[in-house]
């Protein structure tokens, strides 16, 4: 197993951000020379699985572990992680239609976040070339593929339109679809994993002035979800993060961590403090 | 309800039952534009709950056949909620399956889904 270790570049907020929304866009970091070497590989080489390419001492350091990536990953999934072992290319003749949306086969669905799922747009890819269209917090949504597969036009939803050399990181189960394209040519989009080897714990950067029982962890609108689960889902799924699962609780009520700014005494119920034990 | 079908019918059976009919009268008859088979138009809507007023998740449309494509541009989606819709002449034909909406932790799909039709 080829593992990798750097430093983490994702702070607090960041690392919560990435949980509420299931994805994390990182735009432009690879350099446009190395964007069209890998376009004149996968010309060479158009297959669906040019896992080869991860071979390539050129591809690696700066696509699969420059600093910008790479310590997000780290930030993610923790020191020593271990490196994608499988390469695929998501390799489109434009114009199509838009596909149907689905999550990846092989998704679970729970806080834990044990690999990630990695992009990598070696082109532009504008709105009109069709994106990767991604529905924000639908991780924490529990459905099958073959049961998403009729839903068409979603509100809230974000299309991964980026310059050359962007990669977007998600949560495996995230949902997701190609949006539809009304440009000409080939789209390529290199898709991987990154794979944790170590038990989870707060070792990213650690935000001056980030407090857990303060923080929002409401999302954005529209939420698919019960009123305040999308607070129960980002907070548990950051306390997973932290390694700190065994304590999390929730209080339910007005509890922890339900939004509001105007606490009299503060939250109550916050996991491991005196008004969070009711039973 | 009667249709144009129906109408021109019953005139052409009226002829002939009083001895009215001529040739060139049932040739006309035979002759006429057929009208086009109708179609099921499908109108899938994800709504936050199971009000008919809730505000609308999502939105797929099927029609005369064809998977309409996004409303694009800014546009605004045809209904703000599964009552306009309703009140456009679309039919309910299956309700949210309410089952998905039981448990408060976890989320299943877009629960409250209405599917309506019409026929064009």
């Amino acid at each position: 197993m080829r593992t990798y270790d750097c430093k983490p570049t994702l702070n607090d907020t960041q690392v919560l951000e990435f949980c509420k929304n299931g994805f994390l866009m990182l735009d432009g970091v690879v350099p446009d020379a190395v964007n069209r070497r890998m376009l004149d590989y996968i010309e060479a080489h158009p297959t669906s699985e040019p896992t080869d390419i991860l071979l390539e001492d050129w591809f690696v350091q700066n696509v699969i572990t420059p600093p910008a990536v790479a310590g997000a990953v780290r930030a993610l999934l923790g020191p020593n992680f271990a490196l994608p072992n499988l390469m695929s290319n998501h390799r489109v003749q434009c114009p199509q239609p838009a596909q149907q949306w689905h999550r990846d086969g092989g998704s679970q669905h729970s806080p834990r976040l044990n690999y990630l799922q990695v992009f990598y747009l070696p082109q532009e890819c504008t709105l009109e070339s069709g994106p990767t269209e991604l529905l924000p917090g639908s991780h924490f949504i529990y459905s099958t593929a073959r049961h998403m597969a009729h839903y068409g036009q979603l509100r809230g939803t974000y299309y991964a339109a980026a310059s050359a050399g962007s990669v977007f990181l998600t949560v495996y189960s995230v949902w997701h679809r190609r949006s539809a394209s009304t440009t000409t040519g080939l789209r390529n989009l290199l898709k991987y994993n990154y794979w944790r080897t170590t038990a989870p714990a707060r070792n990213w950067i650690e935000e001056p002035g980030f407090n857990a029982k303060a923080a929002d962890y409401r999302m954005e609108k529209p939420v698919m979800r019960e009123q305040f689960q999308d607070c129960y889902d980002s907070a548990e799924m950051y306390f997973w993060l932290c390694g700190q699962t065994e304590s999390f609780h929730l209080m339910g009520g007005q509890g922890w961590p339900i939004p509001a700014s105007t606490w009299l005494d503060g939250v109550y119920g916050y996991p491991g403090e005196p008004t969070s034990l009711r039973d | 309800m009667e249709t144009t079908l129906d109408l021109d019918t019953e005139q052409v059976l009226a002829q002939f039952r009083q001895g009215q009919l001529t040739e060139a009268g049932l040739r006309q008859a035979l002759d006429r534009p057929q009208p086009a088979a109708q179609r099921q138009d499908l109108l899938y809507l994800q709504a936050t709950s199971t009000s008919l007023v809730a505000s609308i998740l999502g939105m797929t449309l099927v029609q005369a056949g064809q998977i309409a494509g996004p409303v694009t541009g800014g546009a605004e989606w045809p209904y703000a909620n599964v009552l306009e819709a309703i009140r456009d002449g679309w039919r309910v034909i299956k309700f949210p399956e309410l089952v998905l909406l039981l448990v408060e932790e976890r989320t299943i799909s877009l629960g409250c889904e209405f599917i309506l039709e019409k026929w064009s």
